[in-house]
């Protein structure tokens, strides 16, 4: 969603070709999201010339300030899209940085990863508007990721396991 | 105006921007080098949303108020103790992953 799109972008913005073809995955509730999305590949497209994407949508996880138990219901219901997706797929790769859609995307790679079909590395790039505190993504995906980068020296000493490169979008 | 799809022209031809502590919005104007006065209403806000806000303020970036103190904000305040605010650097994410995977 929103800004979750533009940092995810940015982020991107410096990426080589190795790292291609991208999926896009994204709430179906989402309007915006695809115009910015199809707007930086475009662009990109003038200077990588193979460039490659596709976009996907699945149900949103949670609504801003859901019940933590109709949260468990509805990221349930988002996982049941997200499994034959990420089944399909197959990334090397899933980068995310804190929007619900990413929680059962995420989940699913691990399920793939577990019954040895696909071993994604999972990298969760806190947003940069968590200085003190992580998002309900963040948490859920601190221990479940492979690397998990936050953007304030704040959030590197609340939590050790993290990576802190600085502000990088 | 009431809405817009962006409102980039019109922080670049500004002298001061005037915003709530949406990130976007403070980046955004961060980024042009515009001084930046941010209002915060408590009551409407996410707790975590008021973090960037008061990070931004402690670091010298910006001007922090609420609604019944902006008026004497922007009577006392000084433009030029206002720090510059960095850009970020997504090349060292991408240096980053690239030492993960081994790319040259």
């Amino acid at each position: 969603t929103g800004g979750h799109t533009t940092e995810i972008l940015r982020l991107l913005s410096c990426l080589s070709e190795s790292y291609s073809p991208r999926h896009y995955v994204f709430a179906d509730s989402d309007k915006m999201s695809e115009a910015k999305i199809c707007s930086f590949e475009q662009k990109r497209a003038e200077t990588f010339s193979n460039s490659q994407f596709t976009l996907d949508r699945i149900p949103r996880s949670r609504e801003v300030r859901q019940s933590w138990m109709s949260s468990v219901g509805t990221t349930l219901y988002s996982l049941l899209y997200s499994l034959p997706l990420t089944y399909r797929l197959k990334p090397d790769l899933i980068l995310c940085n804190g929007p619900g859609t990413c929680v059962p995307v995420c989940i699913a790679a691990l399920l793939l990863g577990l019954l040895r079909i696909k071993r994604a590395v999972i990298v969760y790039v806190e947003s940069i508007c968590r200085v003190e505190t992580l998002s309900l993504s963040g948490k859920i995906l601190y221990y479940l990721s492979d690397y998990f980068i936050v953007q304030w020296p704040e959030l590197k000493e609340k939590y050790p396991r993290s990576v802190y490169l600085g502000r990088i979008v | 105006f009431r809405f817009k799809d962006s409102l980039a022209e019109d922080v670049r031809r500004a002298d001061l921007v005037i915003s709530h502590a949406g990130a976007g919005s403070c980046l955004e104007t961060l980024e042009e080098g515009k001084p930046l006065v941010v209002v915060i209403n408590e009551k409407l806000m996410d707790n975590h949303q008021l973090e960037l806000a008061k990070r931004l303020h402690k670091g010298g970036h910006v001007f922090c108020c609420n609604c019944s103190t902006l008026v004497e904000t922007l009577q006392s305040m000084d433009l030029s103790t206002l720090k510059p605010f960095s850009p970020g650097q997504p090349e060292k994410f991408a240096l980053f992953l690239d030492n993960v995977f081994g790319f040259q």
